[in-house]
This record gives C-alpha cells, structure tokens and sequence, in this order.
C-alpha cells in the first residue's frame, strides 16, 4: 500500500473509533453533573434512550434479508424467525433460540434448497 | 446458587464470551468475504487484516476496499467510510448509564459494532455493577478476535472455502438476526413501543431489499422514533388509553 492509502486507512479507524468513544465522553459528562442519588437514565436525552431499542430493530430489519432473495431464502428466513420466536417464549434465553433458529433455517435451505 | 453458577459469576468476561459466541455464526462468514474480496481487490492479507483490525467496521470495510480498487479519490473513500458509520455516535450513550468508573472504557468503545452495542443494551443493565466490565472486554474481544480472525482466513483460503462448503457460509449468517430478534422481542411491551418497532425492523428491510443497505439502519430508526411520537400523540388526544 502507498503511503496516501495507508493514511486513509488511519483516517477512517481514527475517526471511527473518535465517533464511538467521544459521545461516551459527552455522556459521561452529563452524568457527572448529576447528583449522587439521582437515577443515571434521567441524564440521557429522551430521543436518546429511544433511539438505542430502534437502532437493534432497524439492524434486525436489515440482517433478516437473506443474500439471495428467492422464494426458498425467505421461507428458511420465515422459519427460522418462527423458530428462534418459538423456543425464547419458552425458555427466555439467549443462546438455544439462536441455535433453533439457525438449525430451521439450515434444513429449510438443506432441504429445499 | 449452583457451585458452577458461582464460578461463572466470579469470572464475567468468561459469561461474556460465551454470550457472544452466536456473533460469530454472522461475523466470521462475513469476514471471510471480507479478506476474499480486499485479496481481489489487490490489498495482501497483511493489509486486510490491519484493515479489519483497525477500522472494524464490516460495511464501511467493503466500501473502503471497493471504492479505492475503483480508483475513487482518497478523501471521498475517507469520507464516505466515516458517514456510513456515523450511526455508531448515538450507541455509547445508550450504555453510558450502566458503566463504571474504569478508564477502560473508552478503549474498549473501539469494539462497539451494531451486534455488540445490540447484546450489551440488553445484558448490561441486568448485571451487577463490578461485572459489566468484564462482560464487555470478554464479548467485545472475542467478536473482534472473530473479525480479524476471519478476514486472515478469508485472505489465506477463502476461495478454497467458499467453494468446499458453500451452504456454510449461507446458513450460520443466521445467527445475527436470530440473535437480534432475541435482544429486540422482549421490548415489545405494550401497543406503542410494539409499533415504533415493528415499523423500524419493517422499513429497514424494505431499505435492504432496494439496495439501500447503508442508508437503512439510521432511516428505519428515524422512522420508528417518529411512529413512536406520533403514537404518543394520537394517544394524548383520544385520553391516554395507550399509555
């Protein structure tokens, strides 16, 4: 690599890393001026707090469409969503919904596919 | 208390491992495509790896290899990486409330992808306070290990790979959006948040789906806060009989 395209490279790992750390800083900030007994989410901005859940949802929305958009690939999607749903209403947990849903989703694929 | 639920206890970044290994079922296949392209796009593996060690930001990570492959202007690749993440700025707020004092914290926002900023809105505020430190180094570390781990793999063997279990890399991505929609479904608690949500996962999909990927996640969340005020609003005028 040029010189140039290392420094983009630097450009855009320090400028990422700058817009993931500084809002913590500014958070930070804000929750300093609290006092001791006040409760740390009364210092977030309403939208703020708002915008996390969304943000996981809007990231869910684009991670549900498959790589390739065929009839096939949507099913499996269908199945698995219906899948991972399924076991975490029944268990609450983290790891066996996603283990259900990716093995509904692989035999969609396997068999079908 | 089990004996082995408090073993687990005393070691956080251990239970923060393991929570975050349904990442790796979505970032090493990616990753390997990463490495597989930056390869074809005449970077060494040297280069990728640094790439993906560095910047860790799977999208802009294409966009940069793709657009500089392309002979596009530095600052513009520059540029055009750091607006495609720039939606990571509102994530560190949102956990700010449940972090700790340690001045490893902002060392460790390096590691604040989408997936890990998705698993810690929803653990970190479950867990006692001297935990979440732990937890976070051990899930943020083992999903960027993950990350470069499979960009080194894709740069090294990813052809030979893609070919030999093609279904592999097809099926594990999965786990993402399996794992998101356990983080995401137990937020459904009443009419409102269940309407600004379903219109965020809904909208960003239909984005995916016309190509606007990039564009996708910041729109559907905008989309969502909006259906969330305007509920609210709908709701103030009929009595408050959403609330």
């Amino acid at each position: 690599m040029s010189s140039a395209l290392w420094l983009a490279v630097l450009a855009s790992a320090a400028g990422t890393l700058l817009m993931r750390l500084l809002p913590l800083l500014w958070m930070r900030r804000r929750l300093e001026r609290l006092d001791d007994g006040d409760d740390g989410l009364e210092a977030m901005p309403q939208w703020l707090g708002i915008l996390g859940p969304l943000m996981i949802a809007a990231v869910l929305g684009v991670s549900l469409v498959p790589k390739t958009t065929d009839a096939i690939s949507w099913l499996a999607t269908a199945i698995g969503v219906a899948a991972t749903l399924a076991v975490w209403w029944r268990l609450r947990s983290l790891g066996w919904p996603v283990a259900a849903g990716v093995a509904a989703y692989g035999v969609v694929v396997m068999v079908l596919g | 208390m089990s004996l082995q639920a408090t073993h687990a206890l005393s070691r956080p970044w251990l239970i923060g491992l393991r929570e975050a290994v349904p990442l790796l079922g979505g970032y090493v296949p990616v990753a390997i495509s990463f490495g597989l392209i930056a390869i074809q796009a005449g970077f060494s593996t040297w280069e990728a790896v640094i790439i993906s060690t560095l910047v860790y930001a799977g999208a802009s990570q294409f966009l940069f290899v793709g657009m500089v492959a392309a002979g596009a202007p530095l600052w513009l690749v520059v540029a055009m990486t750091l607006l495609i993440n720039a939606r990571h700025v509102v994530y560190a707020p949102n956990l700010a409330p449940w972090l700790t004092t340690s001045r490893w914290w902002p060392w460790l926002m390096h590691g604040l992808t989408d997936q890990v900023f998705a698993l810690a809105h929803t653990r970190l505020p479950q867990m006692p306070a001297s935990q979440r430190l732990g937890w976070f180094t051990g899930a943020a570390l083992l999903a960027w290990a993950s990350w470069i781990g499979g960009t080194a793999l894709g740069a090294v063997a990813g052809e030979e790979l893609t070919t030999r279990w093609p279904l592999l890399g097809e099926v594990m991505p999965f786990a993402l959006p399996a794992l998101f929609l356990v983080l995401v479904a137990p937020r459904f608690t009443n009419r409102r948040w269940s309407l600004a949500l379903g219109s965020a996962i809904a909208i960003a999909a239909l984005l995916t789906v016309t190509g606007l990927t990039n564009a996708a996640i910041p729109l559907a969340a905008a989309c969502g806060a909006l259906c969330f005020y305007l509920v609210k609003f709908g709701s103030t005028t009929r009595g408050n009989r959403d609330e």
